[in-house]
């Protein structure tokens, strides 16, 4: 049967009526029906109101949901769906972008039956049995090595990589294959009593000798496979826009047809791509500028070209972030610059003058500083009245750097999954109670007037927008610690961080992090309200899945293996 | 010996911003002194290449009229030696440029990885700006952490900067490294290490004066000694140690490929890089020849070398 074809219909009108809508919008905060057309939000208000105006069909599938604006996660990387390829040995329990709940495994031979499974399902004797996770923060004193590897296989190669993704472990049947052994001189590949290398490889220039087993790991997360996880991940959720900060080589035309290709109308998630600038501008700064401006103009209603990532320094828990005085608690020396502070300014103006969006990694106070010099610098010479560059992490940010931030006219995309993931050793080891209570300082942010944004670098810390804001409102840690009452947000100031906030950083605020008219139709769809439950549990709150340029995503099914 | 059994020599060339690695590194290309050098860069545009002398390019290859290469380091570095590894059959060695605020020494460690063997952290100096540079808040310890864990300390600039600087310099290098520390401009082989493949022997006479290119300016250097000798087979252990421990003063760099009569069926290799002493088993033995070249400083005596290396037996 066919239908001749019809010109000048209109594309239909859906009706979906819900139990609360909160469109953080403050003109019209909330409604009970949003009427969604051609991808976008066309009225909000009442549902015969809606049908009488303009037309449509009713769908009561939301009736009983809440909805917000989708969630927007402005810091995550696109390994947060294809890190799931491999097998989770981690401490505690995730649930994968397919819903399955992967318990922790919280003693060796957990670890060792999780990873015994995994070697039964795999046919192909050749092919490594990789997994990730891995954290012998949690077994102070005890040794995980190759010899609990090689329980669970003497001739498969298995490579676990350990939750800070710096450090791996690997079994007998792995080092035989690669040479690593007794004449294996390099650091990072200690050694026991009998000479022989443990089977941990201590950073990426050892983890490098896994040879074709290394390569595996750190590529398969370059698979389509991917990036269809990381949009199953988003949309469980309640995330309709993430922000991939850096993970991909955008020079790479392959890299962009991929995300092209794969985020149609069909897929759940936008995405603001940030291209890793520090390590992929083969033919400097300028020259990767022009590819990116050129570049920009190919973006989609889905994926967002035309933004840039720089980083400064590295993390506090890792000991690399760069403190100002009196640096660390633990007395270790001073952590990293991955860029010079004096080169920072020459590499950042050739993509502010060209008009793109830079956002730059700083966890430190120190490099916070350094970092601030040069957008002076950098705003002085060519200022810009609207760019939004963004500083990303910001965990030790203090109040007159957040006034610097101000004049500047920077935004601040605040760690605030930290307090929970990694805040009893903050307290206790790497900068002490009173210098934690300070960091990720989203409510001084706030007072001040820098725009905010927080997040979870997902797959550092699981993709979960509230989560986050649980994060954020709460600040306690899993010892049951308060870490700095004062720094506390509001539920409000927390969805807004998490929609509108984020939204502004990308330079995507007119077309996400509202429910307003002429918007994308993406919203975040729950089962309680983040408005009503109590702060203390709004990271519980279930989530049913997204709605997408109008399109319904349920989340996956969520099972129990 | 079968292809690709020998590993690369990797060195790697830090120092902190404006201590005249670019320069280094063109000159190195420009003067490779009969090696074929695979060059490791961030950023392209600092190499300074007469386009009649480029052979071809793709995105991350440059390949030179002269047999050296130049490659950017991509997203990642393994990526990156896994194209080198390519070319192991056309190139000779691999330099590896540090970023200015990067840690030479821990960047040396991707020499272990499979076809590769690390050969030599150098570290150049500005000495116009290193005392400076030393105190800032923001990278005096990067500077201080980068010349401390060096092999080799080159102070560049050296016709531009007064005596007095020189001196000054050195005397703050005493103070933070032990590494050997010697002033530009000095020969190819001092600064990457001697070209030597066991086949390359017959081409390499004992005992003969080097007449390198200069590198990073200023006027030409004295002649640096090389001297060689072969071995009659395996050697003992204790006779490694005792030679690793008489060093004579001026020796910078020396490599040997060996066998030791413990292990007789594998190739052991020695290595010195300025005050770096370094003995590994990188092999099987490949049926070439013991043997083992040192490079001295000009006017170290020649007998002391003969003396010297005839403790390896």
């Amino acid at each position: 049967m066919s239908h001749p074809p019809v010109e000048d219909q209109p594309p239909p009108t859906t009706v979906f009526p819900a139990r609360a809508i909160h469109t953080l919008d403050l003109t019209v905060p909330s409604g009970s029906a949003i009427a969604v057309k051609d991808g976008r939000f066309l009225a909000l208000g009442k549902t015969d109101e809606l049908v009488d105006v303009y037309g449509g069909t009713v769908d009561h599938s939301l009736a009983d949901k809440v909805l917000l604006p989708g969630f927007v996660e402005a810091h995550s990387h696109k390994d947060t769906g294809g890190i799931w390829q491999f097998t989770y040995v981690g401490f505690e329990a995730r649930r994968g972008p397919n819903g399955r709940l992967w318990r922790g495994c919280t003693t060796f031979d957990a670890v060792v039956d999780r990873l015994r499974e995994a070697d039964r399902l795999l046919d192909d004797p050749g092919e490594p049995l990789l997994a990730w996770g891995l954290d012998p923060i949690f077994w102070p004193g005890e040794r995980f090595d190759r010899r609990q590897l090689d329980a669970v296989s003497t001739t498969r190669r298995i490579f676990v990589a350990h939750s800070n993704m710096h450090l791996a472990t690997v079994n007998s049947a792995l080092m035989e294959q690669e040479g690593i052994d007794p004449d294996t001189v390099a650091e990072g590949v200690p050694k026991d009593d009998s000479g022989w290398p443990t089977g941990e490889l201590q950073e990426f220039p050892a983890m490098a000798l896994a040879g074709q087993t290394f390569r595996s790991f750190f590529g398969r997360t370059q698979s389509d496979e991917s990036v269809l996880m990381f949009g199953q991940a988003a949309r469980n959720v309640g995330v309709t826009t993430v922000a991939d900060l850096g993970t991909s080589n955008l020079l790479d035309e392959a890299v962009v047809q991929q995300w092209i290709d794969i985020a149609d109308e069909t897929f759940p998630m936008r995405a603001a791509m940030f291209h890793g600038a520090l390590m992929s501008a083969p033919d400097g700064d300028e020259a990767c500028a022009a590819a990116m401006v050129d570049l920009k103009r190919r973006s989609t209603d889905r994926v967002r070209f035309g933004n840039v990532k720089l980083l400064m320094d590295g993390s506090i828990q890792g000991g690399t972030a760069r403190l100002r005085w009196p640096g660390y608690l633990h007395g270790g020396p001073n952590g990293i610059w991955l860029i010079a502070p004096e080169q920072a300014a020459e590499r950042i103006g050739p993509y502010h003058r060209a008009g793109l969006l830079v956002h730059t990694h700083a966890n430190g106070d120190q490099a916070v500083d350094a970092l601030l010099d040069a957008f002076d610098q950098v705003q002085t010479a060519n200022p810009l009245p609207d760019h939004r560059h963004t500083i990303q992490h910001c965990q030790m940010t203090t109040p007159g750097q957040y006034r610097r931030m101000k004049a500047l006219g920077m935004c601040a995309n605040v760690f605030s999954n930290h307090t929970w993931f990694w805040g009893d050793q903050h307290r206790a080891i790497t900068v002490g109670p009173d210098r934690a209570a300070r960091m990720n300082a989203a409510r001084t942010a706030l007072d001040i007037g820098v725009p905010l944004s927080m997040h979870s670098d997902s797959p550092v810390t699981p993709l979960g927008p509230l989560h986050v804001a649980w994060a954020a409102i709460n600040r306690q840690t899993p010892k049951g610690e308060i870490m700095g009452e004062h720094e506390r947000v509001t539920v409000a100031e927390a969805m807004h961080a998490v929609t509108m906030g984020a939204a502004w950083q990308l330079r995507m605020d007119d077309v996400i992090g509202s429910i307003t008219p002429q918007k994308f139709a993406d919203c975040a769809v729950l089962e309680a309200d983040p408005f009503e439950v109590d702060p203390a549990e709004l990271r519980d709150i279930p989530v049913w899945g997204t709605m997408s340029g109008g399109v319904l995503h349920q989340g996956s099914p969520q099972t129990d293996a | 010996m079968t292809p690709g059994s020998v590993r690369l020599p990797l060195t790697v060339i830090g120092g902190y911003l404006g201590a005249g690695k670019t320069t280094l590194l063109n000159h190195l290309l420009a003067n490779p002194d009969g090696q074929r050098i695979a060059v490791l860069v961030n950023d392209f545009g600092e190499i300074d290449i007469d386009g009649r002398l480029l052979d071809s390019a793709t995105d991350h290859v440059l390949r030179l009229a002269n047999g050296c290469i130049c490659c950017s380091v991509a997203d990642n570095f393994a990526e990156t030696l896994e194209t080198v590894r390519g070319f192991a059959e056309c190139i000779d060695r691999v330099v590896v440029e540090v970023s200015g605020v990067g840690q030479p020494h821990k960047v040396s460690q991707w020499g272990h990885s499979p076809g590769f063997s690390p050969d030599g952290v150098v570290v150049l100096v500005d000495p116009l700006s290193i005392l400076n540079r030393a105190v800032d808040p923001y990278v005096g310890d990067t500077v201080v952490a980068q010349v401390a864990q060096a092999d080799l300390v080159v102070i560049s600039r050296t016709d531009l900067a007064s005596v007095d600087e020189l001196e000054a310099t050195e005397a703050w290098l005493d103070g933070v490294t032990g590494a050997t520390v010697l002033r530009a401009p000095l020969p190819t082989a001092v600064l990457l290490g001697p070209a030597f493949r066991p086949l390359d022997l017959d081409h390499f006479p004992p005992a003969r004066k080097v007449n390198h290119g200069s590198v990073a300016g200023g006027p030409q250097h004295a002649d640096h000694v090389t001297i060689s000798r072969r071995l009659d087979g395996p050697i003992s252990r204790p006779s490694i140690e005792t030679w690793a421990q008489s060093r004579p003063g001026g020796v910078v760099r020396a490599k040997g490929l060996v066998r030791v009569n413990d292990r007789p069926n594998d190739r052991t290799v020695l290595q010195i890089c300025g005050s770096s002493t370094m003995v590994s088993v990188d092999g099987p033995w490949d049926d070439g020849e013991d043997a083992v070249v040192a490079i001295a400083l000009p006017g170290t005596p020649r007998a002391a070398l003969v003396k010297w290396l005839n403790l390896l037996r």
